[in-house]
C-alpha cells in the first residue's frame, strides 16, 4: 500500500509535529508514505469567503499534484481540508465538465487520517499508551460531510491508560468555521467559550480532534483563559506523542 | 399589483429560466441506508389511544355501552359544577340522552342549532360535547369534521370538553386519517385535535388551556 | 482574562422592530451586544437545548423519519417545478368553494386588500394567529398607519407573540417568538397590560392572558391567519397551533383572511401526511400538533360557524426571483425553527442579532435573497458553516451550500470590498505557486522573531487582531513539515 500525503497549509507551517506523526504511525502499518513536491492548500479559505474562481484555480494546483496512479489513496490528517477536495470540489467544478471529471475522480481516493486507519487498512488497535482523561471534539465537516464519527472512538478506546469522557452538547461547532473566526470574532469566541465551558465540566484534561484546525483554535482560547488543558492531534495520541 | 394571468405567467417564466439542477439534497444522517424502515404496527389501537391521551394529560376511558358512556359524560359535569353543556346536533347523542338527566339535574343544555348567537352561548358554556369523526391511536388524536350541527367552537370555546367516540372508529395512524380525506372534497373543516390546548411560551413551561379547552375527555364506547 | 458585563437590558434601538422592509445591515455590532447579555444566553440556551433533546427523542422514535424527510424534498422539488400550475390549481379550488382569491405581488399589496376589506366590513377588531408572512411585510403597523381612519385593533393571539405586540417588540424565533424574555420581563409587559401586579407564575401570567384574549376572540370582526400549508388539489389551508388560536381565529370572526407565501403550496393532500408529521417533531417535538387546523374555503351552508366569508391572498414578496435559480431551495422550508434551535451561531445572538423576521440559518439565507443586493449583505456570513442546519432540516434544505452561494453571489456582485478581493487573489497566487508558498512561509517565520523577542504580545495590530482579541495567535513552527520530510522523518 502507497500512500500521497496531504499536509494542509496550517499543519505545514504551524503544526508539523502531526504531520510528523501521521508518517510515523502509516509506517509502523506498512505503508508507503510519499509526500508530493509542490503541494500547498486545498484553497477552502478563498472557497468560504465565496472567492470560487480563486479556489478554483487553487483546486487545479491541487489536482494537478495529487492526481497520479502512483498512489492508491491520498491521506490527509484534517477532516475539513479532505471534505473541500471530496466534497466541494464536484460542487465548485459543477458546470466545467473536465474538472468535475477530475474531482469526482480524485474525491473517493481523499481519506481523512483516522477514516483511512479503520475503513481501508482495517486497524484500530494501536498498542498506543496515554495517561489522561480525554474529550474528543469531532470536526464538523468530518462529522457531517464525511460522516466519520465511530472511527477516531474506536481508535481511541483502544488507547491505554486512556480515558474518553462524554462531554455535554458534543456535537456543537468550535466556532473556527476559517475566516469566519476573524469576521465576526465576538461569535467565533463565544462559540469556543460554549465549547471550554463544556469541556471543563467534564473534568477532561486533555482535547483531542481529527483536525487542527479546530484546535488551534481552541488551543488560542484556552491558552487565553489561562488553562493548560493538552490539546493533541489524534494521529500525535496513536503515535505516543503526546508529551 | 397584478391579476391572476400575469401572476401566473411571471411564476411560470421564472420556474422555467434557469434549468435549474437542485444540489443531491437531502444527506447526512437522515438519507436511508439500507432498507425503507417503517414504524412498528399499533397493536391495540384503543389501548394506544387512551395511552397516548393520556400522555398529552387529557383524559380516556374505554367503556362498553352507551349506557355506560352517559354515565361517564353525567359525572364529569356533575364533578366539574358546570352550568351549561353545549352540544352537537348529532343523532349519535340525541341517543345518548344527556339532555333530560342533565335538566334535572339543573345543567343548562344548549343544541347546535338555531342559536341566535352562537358565540355567546358558546362563550358562556361549561362543557362542549361532541361526537368525531375518526380517533388516531399513535397520537391520541380526535378527527372533528365541521358541519351543520357539528360546530365548530363546541369543542373550543367550552374549559371542559368531552369526546364519545365508537371503537371502530379508531384508526392506527396518521397517514391513514389523512387517507379519508385525499380523494373527495373535504369539509370546510377538518381538525385533528391532539390533547388539552397548551402554550409553552413562558420560559418554556407548561400551560394547559390557552385558549382552547385544558380539559379534554375521550369515551370510547365498544 | 476578561470579565462578561454584569447582564443588562439591551438598548432600546436594538430592538427596533425591522421587518423585511427595513434595511438589514450590522449583525456584527448586534451580535457582539448579544454574546455579551446573559440573561439572553441563558433564555436561548434553555430554549434551544430543550428544544433540540425534544426534538431528537421524537424522530428517532420515527424509523421512517429519513423516507419522509426524501419524500418531502422531492415534493417540494415537483411543487416548485410547477409552481404556476398549482398555484391556479389552488385558485380554482378555493373560488370553486365559494372562496375568494387575490394575487398579491408586494406586502403593499397585502396590506391594502386586507384594508379595503376591514373598510367594507365595517371591521373594527382583527385577531391574529401567529403568520411569519405578515411579520415579514409589518402587516399590523402598515394597516395601523394607512388606515388609521378606520381605528383597527389588531390582536396577536398566540400568547408569544401577543406578549411581544404589547412589548412593542418583535419575535425572534419562529416558533417560540419571545424564547428572549424571561418570565420577570414577560411578568411587567402583561401586569402593565392588567393594570395590576401579577405574581411571577405561568398559572397566573397564562390565565390572565387566556381571559383577555377570550374577549378579543369572541368579538373580532376579521380573523388573519398565515398557513402552514396549503394544498394545490383541494383549495385547503393547513394551520398548526398548539394553543387553540388557529383554530378559533378561523372558527369564531365572519371573515377569515389567510395571506399565504406562494412557496407554501403542496400538491395533493395526501402529502400533508409528510409534511404535518415532521412539522410538529422538527418544531416542537411533538408527534402532531394539538390543532392541525384544515379549512376549506368559508362555511358550509347550515353551519353556525366558521368564517361566512374566506378570502386566500397568495403572496410573492420576492419569492418568485428564486424560482429555477440555485437558490430555490430556500423555498422548500417549512418555518419549523429546527435550524435555529442547532445553529450554534443562533445559540450565541438569539435572533434578534439578525435584525430581520426570519432569524437563524434559514434567515440568513432568505433575508438578502428576499431584499436583494447589498441588503443584509453580513448574515450570509453569520455562520461557521458547521452544517448543523443542514443535518436538522426535514426537508434536506443544503442550507450551509446556500450560504456558501450567497458568499460567492457577493464576490460576483462587487458587494465584497475590495480588500477582501484583493487578499485572496494573493491567496491564489501564492498558494499556486510552491515557491511563493514557501517563501511566504519563511517570512511569516522571520517576522514574528521579534514579536517573539519582545516578549510574546497579546494582541496584534490589523486583521490579525480580530483573532488576537480574545485568542493566543498560533506560533508558526521553527521548521515546516515539507522542511523536516526534506531532512527525513
Amino acid at each position: 500500500m502507497r500512500v500521497a500525503l496531504f499536509v494542509p497549509c496550517y499543519v505545514d507551517l504551524v503544526n508539523p509535529e502531526v504531520g510528523v506523526s501521521v508518517v510515523r504511525v502509516l509506517r509502523k502499518l506498512g505503508v508507503e508514505v510519499v509526500y508530493p513536491q509542490g503541494q500547498t492548500c486545498c484553497g477552502q479559505p478563498a472557497f468560504n469567503s465565496g472567492f470560487f474562481d480563486e479556489a478554483r484555480s487553487v483546486g487545479r494546483h491541487f489536482m494537478d499534484v495529487f492526481e497520479g496512479e502512483e498512489w492508491d489513496h491520498v491521506v490527509c490528517p484534517s477532516g475539513s481540508c479532505a471534505t473541500m477536495v471530496s466534497h466541494y470540489y464536484p460542487f465548485i467544478y459543477e458546470n466545467l465538465p473536465d474538472e468535475r471529471d477530475r474531482a469526482e475522480e480524485l474525491a473517493p481516493r481523499v481519506r481523512e487520517f483516522s477514516d483511512f486507519l479503520v475503513n481501508v487498512l482495517g486497524v484500530t488497535d494501536f498498542g498506543a499508551k496515554l495517561e489522561g482523561r480525554a474529550v474528543f471534539h469531532t470536526g464538523c465537516h468530518q462529522r457531517r460531510e464525511l460522516g466519520v464519527l465511530e472511527e477516531p472512538q474506536e481508535l481511541l478506546k483502544n488507547v491505554e491508560n486512556l480515558e474518553l469522557l462524554d462531554w455535554r452538547n458534543e456535537e456543537l461547532c468550535c466556532g473556527f468555521g476559517g475566516t469566519f473566526s476573524v469576521k465576526m470574532p465576538d461569535v467565533s469566541v463565544a462559540m469556543a467559550d460554549e465549547k471550554i465551558k463544556a469541556l471543563v465540566e467534564s473534568g477532561a484534561d486533555t482535547l483531542i480532534s481529527c483536525d487542527s484546525s479546530c484546535l488551534m483554535h481552541l488551543k488560542g482560547r484556552l491558552a487565553r483563559k489561562g488553562r493548560d488543558t493538552r490539546v493533541l492531534h489524534l494521529a500525535q495520541v496513536l503515535d505516543g506523542n503526546g508529551g | 399589483m397584478a391579476d391572476r394571468a400575469e401572476f401566473l405567467q411571471k411564476v411560470r417564466h421564472r420556474t422555467q429560466r434557469g434549468r435549474y439542477k437542485p444540489t443531491n439534497a437531502p444527506d447526512v444522517a437522515w438519507t436511508p441506508k439500507d432498507e425503507p424502515r417503517h414504524s412498528p404496527q399499533v397493536e391495540d389501537p384503543p389501548a394506544r389511544f387512551l395511552e397516548e391521551l393520556e400522555a398529552l394529560g387529557g383524559h380516556g376511558v374505554r367503556v362498553a355501552s352507551v349506557d355506560e358512556a352517559r354515565d361517564h359524560v353525567l359525572s364529569v359535569v356533575r364533578e366539574r359544577g358546570a352550568n351549561l353543556l353545549v352540544r352537537w346536533d348529532v343523532e349519535e347523542l340525541e341517543a345518548l340522552g344527556v339532555d333530560e338527566p342533565l335538566g334535572r339535574a339543573g345543567v343548562g343544555v344548549a343544541v347546535w342549532r338555531d342559536l341566535e348567537d352562537f358565540r355567546e352561548v358558546a362563550g358562556k358554556a361549561d362543557v362542549g360535547l361532541s361526537t368525531a369523526a375518526w380517533a388516531v391511536a399513535e397520537t391520541g388524536t380526535l378527527v372533528l369534521e365541521g358541519g351543520p350541527g357539528m360546530g365548530r367552537s363546541v369543542t373550543l370555546l367550552p374549559p371542559t370538553y368531552v369526546a364519545v367516540v365508537r371503537v371502530d372508529q379508531i384508526l392506527r395512524t396518521v397517514p391513514e386519517a389523512i387517507e379519508k380525506y385525499s380523494g373527495g372534497p373535504l369539509p370546510a373543516n377538518v381538525c385533528f385535535h391532539t390533547g388539552p390546548s397548551r402554550s409553552g411560551d413562558i420560559e418554556m413551561s407548561l400551560f394547559v388551556g390557552m385558549h382552547g379547552p385544558g380539559d379534554v375527555h375521550v369515551i370510547l364506547v365498544g | 482574562m476578561e470579565t462578561k458585563k454584569p447582564a443588562n437590558r439591551r438598548e432600546t434601538e436594538d430592538r427596533r422592530p425591522e421587518g423585511l422592509t427595513s434595511p438589514v445591515e450590522g449583525f456584527n455590532d448586534r451580535a457582539r451586544r448579544a454574546v455579551r447579555d446573559e440573561e439572553l444566553h441563558d433564555s436561548v440556551e434553555l430554549f434551544t437545548n430543550k428544544s433540540v433533546a425534544g426534538r431528537n427523542a421524537v424522530l428517532n422514535a420515527l424509523p421512517e423519519a429519513p423516507e419522509l424527510r426524501e419524500r418531502a424534498y422531492r415534493i417540494k422539488q415537483e411543487t416548485m417545478a410547477n409552481l404556476d400550475r398549482h398555484l391556479g390549481q389552488m385558485a380554482d379550488a378555493v373560488e370553486g368553494r365559494g372562496g375568494n382569491v387575490f394575487f398579491a405581488e408586494t406586502g403593499e399589496d397585502v396590506v391594502r386588500y386586507i384594508g379595503d376589506l376591514a373598510r367594507r366590513r365595517g371591521a373594527k377588531v382583527i385577531t391574529k394567529s401567529k403568520s411569519m408572512a405578515t411579520e415579514e411585510i409589518e402587516l399590523n403597523r402598515r394597516l395601523e398607519e394607512d388606515y388609521a381612519d378606520l381605528d383597527l385593533e389588531i390582536v396577536e393571539t398566540d400568547l408569544g407573540e401577543w406578549i411581544a405586540q404589547l412589548a412593542g417588540d418583535t419575535p425572534s424565533h419562529i416558533v417560540g417568538p419571545i424564547l428572549h424574555m424571561n418570565r420577570r420581563r414577560i411578568t411587567e409587559v402583561l401586569s402593565e397590560t392588567a393594570g395590576e401586579r401579577l405574581p411571577p407564575d405561568v398559572e397566573a401570567l397564562g390565565s390572565f392572558a387566556r381571559r383577555r384574549l377570550r374577549e378579543k376572540f369572541l368579538a373580532a370582526d376579521i380573523g388573519i391567519t398565515g398557513a402552514n400549508f396549503g394544498v394545490a388539489q383541494t383549495g385547503t389551508i393547513a394551520t398548526v397551533t398548539n394553543e387553540g388560536n388557529g383554530r378559533l381565529v378561523t372558527s369564531v370572526p365572519p371573515v377569515h383572511v389567510v395571506v399565504m407565501g406562494i412557496e407554501k403550496l403542496v400538491p395533493r393532500f395526501e402529502d400533508l401526511s409528510v409534511f404535518v408529521r415532521l412539522l410538529a417533531r422538527s418544531g416542537t417535538g411533538q408527534k402532531l400538533t394539538v390543532y392541525t387546523n384544515f379549512v376549506t374555503g368559508p362555511r358550509a351552508p347550515g353551519e353556525l360557524d366558521g368564517a361566512e366569508e374566506f378570502h386566500l391572498i397568495l403572496m410573492d414578496n420576492g419569492r418568485s426571483e428564486l424560482l429555477g435559480t440555485p437558490f430555490e431551495e430556500a423555498l422548500y422550508c417549512i418555518r419549523c425553527g429546527a435550524c435555529l434551535n442547532v445553529c450554534p451561531v443562533y445559540r450565541q445572538t438569539g435572533g434578534h442579532a439578525y435584525g430581520s423576521t426570519y432569524s437563524g440559518p434559514i434567515g440568513a439565507v432568505i433575508t438578502p435573497l428576499l431584499k436583494g443586493g447589498k441588503e443584509a449583505k453580513d448574515l450570509p456570513h453569520a455562520s461557521s458553516l458547521c452544517g448543523a442546519c443542514w443535518e436538522a432540516c426535514p426537508v434536506g434544505i443544503p442550507l450551509h451550500d446556500l450560504l456558501l452561494k450567497l458568499r460567492n453571489k457577493q464576490v460576483q456582485e462587487g458587494i465584497t470590498g475590495r480588500a477582501q478581493g484583493l487578499a485572496f487573489k494573493g491567496f491564489e497566487n501564492t498558494m499556486k505557486n510552491p515557491a511563493l508558498y514557501r517563501i511566504s512561509g519563511k517570512a511569516g517565520r522571520l517576522a514574528q522573531r521579534p514579536l517573539a523577542k519582545a516578549g510574546a504580545p497579546k494582541t496584534l495590530p490589523g486583521p490579525l487582531g480580530a483573532w488576537t482579541n480574545s485568542r493566543d495567535l498560533p506560533k508558526l513552527a521553527p521548521k515546516p513539515f515539507s522542511q523536516l520530510w526534506k531532512e527525513g522523518i
